[in-house]
């Protein structure tokens, strides 16, 4: 069943270069799994509240939560433009249920998913480590910053203020959704399914005739 | 539950085209986005929050449920910038919490900028349905087919994740398995839950993409579609609502302004 995809999956045949571009089953995993990130996103904002009483703005310290769709899809499927496509997939579970922050939260997703991606393709798309993530991470933070500038006015706190809540954002984007994310990843990866996504590529045979 | 929360009686709202209503809104948050006057921020979360309750198409105290909902919004969005905002005009200094003037009136303009846009997303969200958006999306914007039906054949396997999930935490609890303290405990909780749902989802998704392969899901050439987007007279129907809106809350700003404060930003008045 699986041969329709992974054309030239024969040893011998003559190996066909991967086409550019995501494929329908990229598209497809990268969404369902997205969708299913986007559920613990829904559920993820009574964690959230669960720390507010802390002390002053200890929620952010769990804000990464929010773009590990970005980081954890692109380590599975290593492909350009899957770290947007699932953060907003992501962020459009808020639509389907029904809440009054979806088309925000969709647009903020694009944003957050760009900053992730930019980084991802500042390494070429070559670089899958916990590191890239965690910096993957930290771009979706600023991606997030960007609208809250003119939202919430953010610029005019108190500079401490300011750099507290943002730092402190930004540690917990590279802490869960990028060494979290990597963690869940190589896990997934152990389980042989991300084979499916990325079938044996020409260098594999290349490298068995040696 | 399904029938609670299907809207009782069809609007403007609910018959003009999706993609129509998408673009604006975008526009309306972009305006609210670069709205600096809190006499114009004010009048348009009155707008728009009365206009929830006309085209929306719930009944009157399911809104009035969401509204006062809207109260919590504003106290949560507005807090920091009243507790910790940048401002001269002292009103209160504990510790590190000053009160100003500014980072007051700041702190409500956020606040009603929030209840704007949440009127504004409640407003889409309550009246387009996933799959019209997407088929109006496909028709009218041309988003390549393959990523509209991934999201709706998406939609469609969720729940059999959500069972899965329900098996998992079954199979676990039968097991005995517990989970150890500590962020190392934590890390193998998670993978306990995450690592068959994701994978299971992973192969699920697969097998369904190839056989969207196989009856030409992902082709771009031209294909007919089961629901038929239009554009119709509710169109510019839904357009003259929301102007409308935007005119009066402007022109209400300017005739019986509350709070005369032309920006709320700190930068603008040094």
């Amino acid at each position: 069943m699986q041969e329709s995809l992974n054309q030239g999956n024969r040893p011998g045949a003559p190996i066909p270069a991967q086409r550019r571009g995501l494929k329908l089953s990229d598209i497809l995993v990268t969404i369902l799994v997205s969708l299913v990130l986007g559920v613990i996103y829904h559920f993820w904002s009574s964690v959230y509240k669960l720390f507010s009483p802390l002390f002053f703005q200890a929620d952010e310290l769990v804000y990464g939560m929010w773009f590990i769709a970005a980081t954890l899809v692109f380590l599975l499927i290593r492909k350009p433009g899957v770290a947007v496509l699932a953060e907003v997939a992501a962020a459009h579970v808020e639509i389907l249920f029904g809440s009054e922050w979806g088309i925000q939260l969709v647009l903020y997703s694009v944003l957050q998913g760009l900053g992730a991606e930019l980084v991802f393709a500042l390494f070429r798309y070559r670089k899958f480590s916990g590191s890239v993530a965690a910096l993957a991470g930290v771009g979706a933070s600023v991606g997030s910053l960007i609208p809250d500038i003119y939202y919430g006015y953010v610029a005019d706190y108190s500079t401490w203020m300011l750099i507290a809540k943002y730092s402190m954002r930004a540690v917990s984007s590279a802490l869960i959704a990028g060494y979290l994310a990597y963690a869940l990843a190589k896990a997934v990866e152990a389980t042989g399914v991300t084979s499916l996504l990325r079938p044996v590529a020409a260098k594999d045979y290349a490298a068995l005739e040696d | 539950m399904k029938k609670w929360l299907n809207p009782s009686f069809t609007t403007w709202m609910h018959r003009a085209n999706p993609v129509l209503k998408l673009v604006l809104v975008i526009l309306l948050f972009f305006v609210a986005l670069f709205t600096h006057r809190l006499d114009f921020m004010f009048y348009q979360a009155v707008m728009f929050t009365l206009l929830l309750f006309w085209q929306s198409g719930y009944a009157f105290w399911k809104v009035l449920l969401i509204v006062l909902s809207f109260g919590l919004v504003f106290i949560s969005s507005s807090s920091t910038m009243i507790l910790f905002g940048k401002g001269d005009e002292m009103w209160w200094e504990w510790g590190l919490i000053r009160i100003t003037e500014e980072s007051f009136y700041r702190g409500i303009h956020i606040g009603f900028k929030s209840v704007t846009f949440a009127s504004e997303g409640l407003l889409f969200v309550l009246t387009t349905s996933s799959v019209d958006l997407f088929y109006a999306l496909m028709q009218k914007v041309k988003l390549p087919p393959k990523y509209a039906y991934s999201f709706m054949a998406s939609i469609r396997l969720l729940p059999m994740v959500w069972e899965e999930f329900l098996i998992r935490r079954n199979a676990l609890r039968i097991r005995g398995a517990r989970s150890l303290k500590g962020p190392r405990g934590w890390f193998a909780g998670i993978k306990m839950y995450a690592v068959p749902l994701l994978s299971q989802s992973i192969r699920r998704a697969h097998r369904v993409a190839v056989a969207m392969e196989a009856k030409a899901f992902n082709g771009n050439g031209r294909r007919s579609y089961y629901y038929p987007s239009l554009f119709t007279r509710y169109d510019p129907l839904a357009a003259a609502v929301f102007a409308a809106a935007v005119v009066l809350a402007l022109m209400l700003s300017d005739v019986f302004p509350l709070f005369h404060i032309a920006d709320v930003r700190y930068s603008a008045n040094p």
